[in-house]
């Protein structure tokens, strides 16, 4: 089997399979192989689930053979191990829960089960979604792909890592203060934080309630509208889940985007940035404007309190976590436990503070969208950081781009706009008004189609 | 003077005793610079500047249930 295969769209193998020109346990098998090769230096995985994903492949062939047409019939997925799997462990990352095995699936989980998905396993994440690890951990941190001592990213850093190396066709990511558009950025892959309360969280343990967003990663923006589909829908098990009507995210893909009009928030955003991403990100912008897009910049004051964010995730993660932290400190690692406990000090009148910065944010950037149809920013400052400058005890909690999208909720597309001279991966960041995923994922493909960044692969 | 944006090291060791939890002493310079890097913007906020409470709860009259 060609490694194209371990690097086709959705659309392509379901076409194929459809064919008959490969079946679902061909493909598995050829990835369990391709794990087992490449996952002892990647780390990406957690656990496998050989077994489950075989079961799921004949399932999916039988179904397939039957007529069946569900666009992820026998896409080969793997879940960050925040998502509840029933009856496949799901450690968090942590030593906390190393060998819990969950009863029940969680509503994302289960949503692409039903969708005819192939389950390959459990994908590594930050401890908690909230702490890397650092050498010794009980679970090894990932690496990235595109070069072994350079961070994914995170805290989805197995989803990146998997899907940049063509061992899944899709991934769930969870995004509190940039978990999904992170990884993507350093992976050079695709993800999306969809709307505040458009996908649950259900069954996926929780970092910040205010901010927390599950969502799809991929390799292009279309794999991301057809995993977000499955995803996407009112939960009655996510207290924050909207009951607003799911959109049709695929048939937006063929429109052209004459005539949209995008806003650059250059305040912020630019602050510290590489000179690599400002170069990459301007020539972003000159293809959207070929492409027929209007760009102009804009303004929104509030941004610079962002960093506020973190007291609203401390918070709300020592609320979360107190209970066990306090039971059994030595099980976290050194500088999660640190950041959880620095929760602990944030006193009532801060947080509610941070949240009413939170809402000012919310409402200038609502502001601004009635004038422009998205926000085009850079994603990350700078390139994926290496291990021995991500492994400091002391680097703290660096500014980020990405964290104004979890205070506004707002939909948010990461995708590919370049490569660092050191062969690093360089991303745009696209973000919408709420629910308005279409049109941020038809600018993403718009774009993509008119680039090829999302074509190349690491030298593996 | 003391700067009244500044976290002292006096001031975190007091939160930590109200907190009741136990961070080790060689990292407080670390668990300082991250808790006060997030309260810079809150410390030099004029609260009276932001109209909006929140959280705020809203309800649809459309909707029998929730709040979207």
């Amino acid at each position: 089997m060609t490694e194209e295969i371990f690097y086709a769209t959705i659309r392509e193998l379901g076409a194929r399979y459809r064919r008959r020109e490969l079946s679902p346990v061909e493909v598995t098998q050829a990835l369990l192989a391709r794990i087992e090769r490449l996952d002892p230096v990647l780390h990406a995985f957690v656990t496998l689930t050989a077994d489950r994903a075989l079961a799921d492949a004949r399932a999916a062939e039988e179904a397939l053979g039957c007529g069946d047409g569900r666009a992820l019939l026998g896409i080969p997925v793997a879940h960050k191990d925040i998502y509840l799997t029933r009856g496949t462990r799901t450690t968090g990352g942590s030593a906390l829960l190393a060998d819990w095995i969950p009863e029940d699936d969680a509503t994302c989980v289960r949503r692409w089960r039903e969708a005819g998905t192939v389950l390959l396993g459990k994908l590594i994440t930050h401890e908690f979604a909230f702490g890397i690890q650092f050498p010794g951990h009980r679970f090894p941190p990932a690496r990235n792909p595109w070069n072994l001592d350079h961070i994914p990213g995170g805290s989805s850093s197995g989803s990146g890592a998997a899907l940049a190396a063509g061992l899944v066709g899709g991934a769930t990511g969870s995004d509190t203060g940039g978990s999904i558009r992170g990884p993507a950025a350093f992976c050079g892959i695709v993800g999306l934080k969809p709307t505040y309360g458009r996908a649950s969280r259900a069954g996926v343990l929780a970092l910040s309630w205010t901010l927390d967003h599950t969502g799809p990663m991929a390799r292009t923006v279309e794999d991301c509208a057809y995993l977000l589909q499955a995803l996407a829908g009112h939960d009655p098990a996510d207290p924050a889940s909207s009951r607003a009507p799911v959109d049709d995210y695929l048939a937006p893909l063929a429109r052209d985007i004459r005539g949209v009009r995008i806003g650059v928030p250059r305040a912020y955003f630019f602050e510290g940035i590489d000179p690599e991403i400002e170069r990459a990100f301007e020539e972003a912008l000159e293809t959207l404007r070929r492409l027929g897009a209007e760009v102009r910049d804009v303004q929104i004051p509030s941004l610079h309190a962002t960093h506020s964010f973190l007291l609203i995730l401390m918070a709300e993660a020592f609320a979360y976590h107190e209970r066990d932290i306090r039971q059994h400190p030595e099980l976290y690692g050194d500088v999660l436990r640190e950041r959880i406990l620095t929760g602990a000090l944030v006193t009532a009148a801060e947080y509610t503070q941070a949240q009413r910065i939170r809402a000012q944010i919310c409402r200038e950037t609502a502001d601004v969208l009635r004038e422009v149809d998205v926000l085009v920013t850079p994603t990350t400052l700078k390139p994926a950081t290496p291990f021995t400058l991500a492994q400091d005890p002391d680097l703290g909690f660096p500014r980020s781009n990405m964290p104004p999208f979890n205070l506004t909720g707002l939909p948010t597309l990461a995708l590919p706009c370049g490569f660092s001279s050191s062969g690093l991966p360089l991303s745009l960041q696209l973000s919408g008004r709420p629910f308005d995923e279409g049109t941020v994922l038809r600018i993403g493909h718009a774009y993509e189609q008119a680039t090829t960044w999302h074509t190349r692969r690491p030298p593996l | 003077m003391t700067d009244p944006q500044e976290l002292t090291m006096e001031e975190l060791r007091d939160r930590i005793r109200a907190a009741g939890v136990t961070i080790a002493e060689h990292r407080l310079a670390m668990v300082r610079k991250l808790l006060a890097e997030a309260l810079a913007p809150v410390r030099v906020l004029d609260s009276r500047t932001i109209k909006t409470v929140e959280p705020a709860v809203t309800f649809s009259p459309t909707r029998e249930a929730g709040n979207d």
